[in-house]
């Protein structure tokens, strides 16, 4: 056995090809955030643009309401949103603003949006953080559980349990929800924000459907590596089934399972639109459907570019996290 | 344990039996079916005739009576009328109707978009290539209720933003399936080996590309419109979507909830269908595909 | 201590597997059961190891370390594992977690681990440099060449002082280099007074081990005996077969067929040719021709750019430098190639005949030439009702042959063709391929890291990857 000249392949190499993959996936997820937000913004100015001429005419009267609409409120809009110069000259001066994180201001309260953006951006992260806890928490047990006998009792009734999840629909789990615990029982609050219980029954509705994913991800994981060559060699070696959970099982799911988070960013985003439009719980999502129902455009445009970018930003994170957690080089994606 | 080839169950070469013959495709399509998918698809052939027959059984949606103001279900009106005397089962046909029409053109349009985009990316690589993978890169990032959501504030939830919406978010799941997958077929021995025969483009997209994009295509599109249906009617729901009094899934069941106590059936009679139609697409799927 | 196994059966729905009425094995007497895919060689291992799938029945009584366990209860075996029975996986590449550390890996198979943390730490470090992978402790696996994995699945494997070793086609997917290292840790562990079960297919492997072989055949042993007296004079009918069907011992008609003249036109001309892949180069300055009905072998170790030198030779892979022309006569179709893994190489949900339908439409072939080849190439008309993954290895590699060489290629380029196939079915591939190109007096550039049929086959050698640090590093992963 004379091939020690290989063993200088398994010295740690240097620290600038460490980062390599690093860099790669920052600058990927930085295009895409830059994409992301030429393309909101543009959408948004498009909207602007085929309104119908009396745009100008339904902002006001969206702003000061119907009855006290005049020709000179009306031509006030039409001067706040630049709407007399050339289109392309609109645009350019749309991005600019945007690029400056100048989104103007709201065209119902006439507030700063950054600053009614901020709010909003933590309540939703708040709920979206309880609700993802809770799915990681029980959506992954239910699934390591189904995989320790697939085909087995568990493992059908899992499978039963996550369909019915799904065919649900978030709102319609919601609405369910509120009948059952604030209708019938009377015992949690069905709406608002700030009293002890009211994130319950959100977080909850979130939960339930993300947690009906995760437990079909895990399931299908954890038993492809429990069928794997190398826990199969891993027992062989004597270790007990509990080493060889700790020690292999765990964390090669773990590898998995984190690249699906990315994965699940959107349907949890969607996911806080609804929820949060249900139960009137004051994040992004509710700023953007009422945005939306008021045709608040600054308003509907900073909303949506904060939960687009979210994804984007749980995306590197999940990135990241599988940087570190797994030693091979990506050169290919596990999910798309 | 990688290969313990002598058994039998294993795939290989061991197992191999014949094909059946083409004419025959049909039956053993029919008889590979589990029993949960005969089910799903029998509810989703219920689901459609309701759709569209039930429209042309019950033509009067928009009839108003205030004096049958929530009228309790009778033979002749199966599941009474609602707070403004219309008839439910006449509002909830034309409301499936609508849903079922909508999400299959949003889905066919999406399909054909993203497929022939990916297909012509991978194949023809270079500016094209980069530029729509430019593209799907930042709009994979945008949830899709977001793209909708957008829309809408165009034309007051129109059903036509909606459409486009809809497509518009859709194009690009396909358009990453087809992609990917075809770029890895496209350069695979199988493909090498078709253009060293000089066989063409036809036998190409025919034999290597089609049979092996169907069965992904077939289960994204069941997946597809679920997410339509769903999509059109959380918007209703949440009030942005189509308006009153356009007969709706999600707005039926927002008009419904305050009489929930008096007329329970008035709300559950939508989310039946929504919940059939989403559990029908789902209970399609076959145990292999993810 | 012994090892002895009595009436073992594996059965599955009825039909018997594995049938051995008694296996002795002992310390310092390697034993190496041979035979084909499909011989019940690898159930007979996993049966004796405990590791076989639920589905299957075994029966019999092991007795080992003078207690007699009951083969049908394969939880028995499951506390020995480790301290008394090890198993040396095929695939070492596969066998290892991916995620951890190499290190790692060998400590934990260390008698009392957890416990013991620091010692078996130090006693993993000790093993694997006597092994010469003392820099990988803190590697990954997916950094190590296919022999360095298999050095380190050994080290983790006998970590536990186990006294029974049982190696499961280890030199599966190795090259030459990689199989003789392998011979050698196999046999370090019968030195030290151990006991060795080795399963292969590679009638090398077995002569290199020495000791004892089985030769295994549908279930059951046909002959045994020293490894010199059976390997080299057989007496059973089916050994004598599988003895013949080694490259080194062909006579064909096919094979005693003088070089083509100098002055045959050049097919192929490559010019100072230069590849280099991952930052490595696998050749520089490389100039190749290929006449007109020559036979020209590339062989060398795994990784050393053969396929890749093919490739470019085809104008399929493009070099880094220098240039690949080719003869007016190379026009569509004449230029044809067969695949490592002829699976892949067929589009995998349309039917044979569906591909070779379209292939006589597009040429205009006579329908009547296929007819014609399929019985020469021994192949049953039906298959082309099926799919590929529904035909065997051998099969479908014949049938590629009828592919290409229906469209009478000048050249034809087979890349390890017969890898994947056991001995008797590469004969026969081999065979029909080359009765085909004796008879279009195609040329042939064979690609294969198995030197006697690289001897066999070609009239004129290349040998890629000389040396050995540049040949080791490129085993990648599959």
């Amino acid at each position: 056995m004379g091939t020690e000249v290989s063993a200088q392949l398994d010295a740690a190499p240097p620290v600038k090809a460490r980062l390599a993959p690093l860099a790669a996936v920052l600058r990927r997820r930085a295009l895409q955030a830059v994409g992301v937000v030429l393309l909101v913004s543009t959408a948004c100015f498009a909207i602007v643009q085929s309104l119908p001429g009396d745009i100008a005419f339904r902002i006001a009267a969206g702003r000061y309401g119907y009855d006290a609409v005049t020709a000179s409120s009306a031509a006030a809009v039409r001067a706040d949103l630049g709407l007399d110069q050339p289109a392309w000259q609109q645009l350019f001066g749309w991005w600019a603003d945007v690029a400056r994180l100048d989104l103007g201001k709201s065209l119902v309260t006439n507030a700063d949006v950054g600053d009614e953006l901020g709010l909003s951006l933590a309540a939703s992260l708040q709920l979206a953080a309880a609700a993802l806890l809770l799915a990681c928490a029980f959506g992954t047990a239910a699934g390591a559980f189904a995989a320790r006998h697939p085909g087995g009792l568990v493992d059908r009734a899992t499978d039963a349990g996550v369909t019915l999840a799904r065919a649900f629909p978030p709102f319609l789990l919601g609405l369910a929800l509120i009948l059952v615990f604030s209708v019938h029982l009377g015992v949690l609050p069905a709406a608002g924000h700030g009293d002890g219980g009211s994130i319950i029954l959100p977080a909850l509705t979130l939960a339930i459907g993300l947690a009906a994913l995760f437990a079909r991800v895990s399931r299908d994981t954890i038993a492809g590596i429990l069928a794997s060559d190398y826990v199969g060699f891993a027992r062989t070696k004597g270790l007990s089934a509990r080493l060889v959970y700790l020690r292999h099982v765990l964390r090669n799911a773990g590898v998995t399972l984190i690249a699906y988070l990315g994965v699940q960013a959107l349907i949890l985003i969607e996911g806080v639109v609804v929820i949060e439009s249900l139960f009137g719980w004051p994040g992004l999502g509710h700023a953007l459907v009422h945005a939306v129902f008021w045709r608040d455009l600054p308003m509907i445009q900073a909303s949506a570019l904060a939960l687009a970018l979210l994804v984007v930003a749980i995306n590197t994170a999940a990135d990241l996290a599988g940087l570190a957690a797994d030693p091979r080089p990506r050169n290919r994606k596990a999910f798309q | 344990m990688t290969s313990l080839s002598a058994i039998p169950t294993a795939t290989g070469p061991a197992t191999a039996h014949p094909s059946p013959a083409p004419g025959r495709r049909w039956r053993t399509w029919h008889s590979t079916r589990s029993l949960g998918q005969r089910l799903a698809l029998a509810l989703l052939a219920l689901l459609a005739a309701f759709a569209l027959a039930g429209p042309l059984v019950w033509p009067d949606h928009a009839v108003q009576d205030l004096s049958r103001f929530l009228e309790t279900p009778s033979l002749a009106e199966p599941l009474g009328r609602d707070h403004l005397g219309r008839s439910v089962i006449a509002r909830l046909a034309h409301a499936t109707q609508l849903s079922l029409l909508l999400a299959l053109l949003c889905v066919a349009t999406a399909l054909t978009a993203g497929a022939v985009a990916g297909i012509a990316a991978a194949w023809r690589g270079g500016w094209l290539d980069v530029a729509l993978r430019g593209l799907s890169e930042a709009l994979i990032a945008i949830p899709a209720l977001l793209i909708v959501l957008i829309f809408s504030a165009l034309a007051d939830g129109a059903l036509w933003t909606l459409y486009l919406g809809l497509a518009l978010a859709q194009w690009v799941e396909y358009f990453r399936l087809v992609h990917a997958r075809s770029a890895l077929v496209l350069a695979g021995p199988a493909v090498e080996a078709a253009g060293l025969l000089g066989l063409g483009t036809v036998h190409i997209v025919r034999r290597h590309l089609w049979p092996e994009l169907r069965p992904l295509l077939a289960t994204m599109a069941a997946f597809g419109i679920g997410s339509s249906v769903l999509a059109l009617s959380t918007l209703g729901f949440v009030g942005v979507g189509l308006k009153p009094p356009t007969p709706e899934l999600g707005l039926m069941i927002t008009e419904a909830f305050p009489f929930y106590s008096e007329a329970p059936w008035m709300s559950l009679a939508p989310v039946l269908v929504l919940a059939a139609t989403l559990a029908g697409l789902l209970g399609l799927r076959s145990k292999e595909t993810p | 201590m012994n090892l002895h196994v009595k009436d073992l059966t594996v059965t599955h729905r009825g039909r018997t597997l594995v049938d051995v009425p008694e296996l002795e094995l002992q310390p310092r007497r390697p034993v190496t059961i041979v035979g084909e895919s499909g011989s019940g060689k690898s159930l007979l291992a996993h049966t004796i190891m405990g590791t076989l799938p639920p589905e299957l029945t075994a029966r019999g009584s092991l007795l080992i370390d003078g207690q007699v366990l009951d083969i049908a209860d394969m939880a028995n075996r499951r506390r020995l594992w480790g301290r008394t029975l090890a198993l040396l996986p095929q695939e070492p590449v596969l066998a290892l977690d991916p995620t951890m550390r190499v290190g790692g890996q060998v400590a934990e198979g260390f008698p009392g681990f957890p416990a013991r943390r620091r010692e078996a730490r130090s006693a993993a470090g000790t093993l694997l440099k006597a092994l010469g992978l003392g820099a990988s402790a803190q590697a990954y696996p997916h950094t190590l060449s296919g022999g360095m994995a298999q050095r380190a699945a050994f080290a983790a494997a006998t970590i536990g002082q186990a006294s029974v070793l049982i190696a499961d086609e280890p030199s599966k997917g190795l090259d030459v280099g990689a199989r003789d290292e392998l011979a050698a840790l196999l046999g370090r562990h019968v030195e030290v007074g151990g006991i060795l079960l080795t399963i292969t297919h590679d009638l090398e492997l077995a002569r290199q081990l020495g000791g004892e072989v089985l030769v295994m055949r549908d279930a059951t042993v046909v002959e045994h005996g020293p490894a010199g007296q059976v390997l080299a004079e057989p007496s059973h009918s089916y050994t004598q077969r599988l003895i013949a069907a080694e490259p080194s011992h062909w006579t064909y008609p096919w094979m005693d067929r003088t070089a083509p003249a100098a002055e045959a036109p050049r097919l192929v001309s490559g010019r100072g040719l230069a590849k280099s892949f991952g930052g490595r180069t696998l050749f520089s300055d490389l100039s190749v021709a290929v006449r007109a009905g020559e036979r020209l072998a590339i062989s060398g170790p795994s990784g050393c750019g053969k396929t890749t030198l093919g490739n470019i030779l085809l104008r399929l892979t493009a070099p880094d430098v220098g240039q690949v022309s080719h003869a007016a006569e190379l026009g569509v179709g004449r230029l044809q190639k067969l695949y490592q893994d002829p699976a892949l190489a067929f589009p995998p949900r349309a039917t044979l005949g569906d591909g070779f339908r379209d292939l006589l439409r597009r040429h205009r072939l006579d329908p009547a030439r296929l007819d014609e080849l399929l019985p020469a190439l021994r192949l049953q008309p039906e298959l082309l009702g099926r799919l590929p993954g529904q035909v065997s290895g051998g099969e479908l590699q014949r049938l590629a042959v009828i592919r290409a060489m229906l469209l009478e290629p000048a050249l034809l380029f087979a890349d390890e063709p017969t890898s994947r196939l056991d001995l008797i079915t590469q004969e026969e591939t081999i065979c029909a391929l080359m009765e085909q190109v004796d008879r279009q007096d195609c040329a042939l550039v064979l690609v294969t890291h198995d030197e006697s049929l690289a001897h066999a086959v070609a009239g004129r050698r290349l040998q890629l990857g000389q040396d050995t640090s540049t040949s080791r590093l490129a085993k990648t992963p599959a």
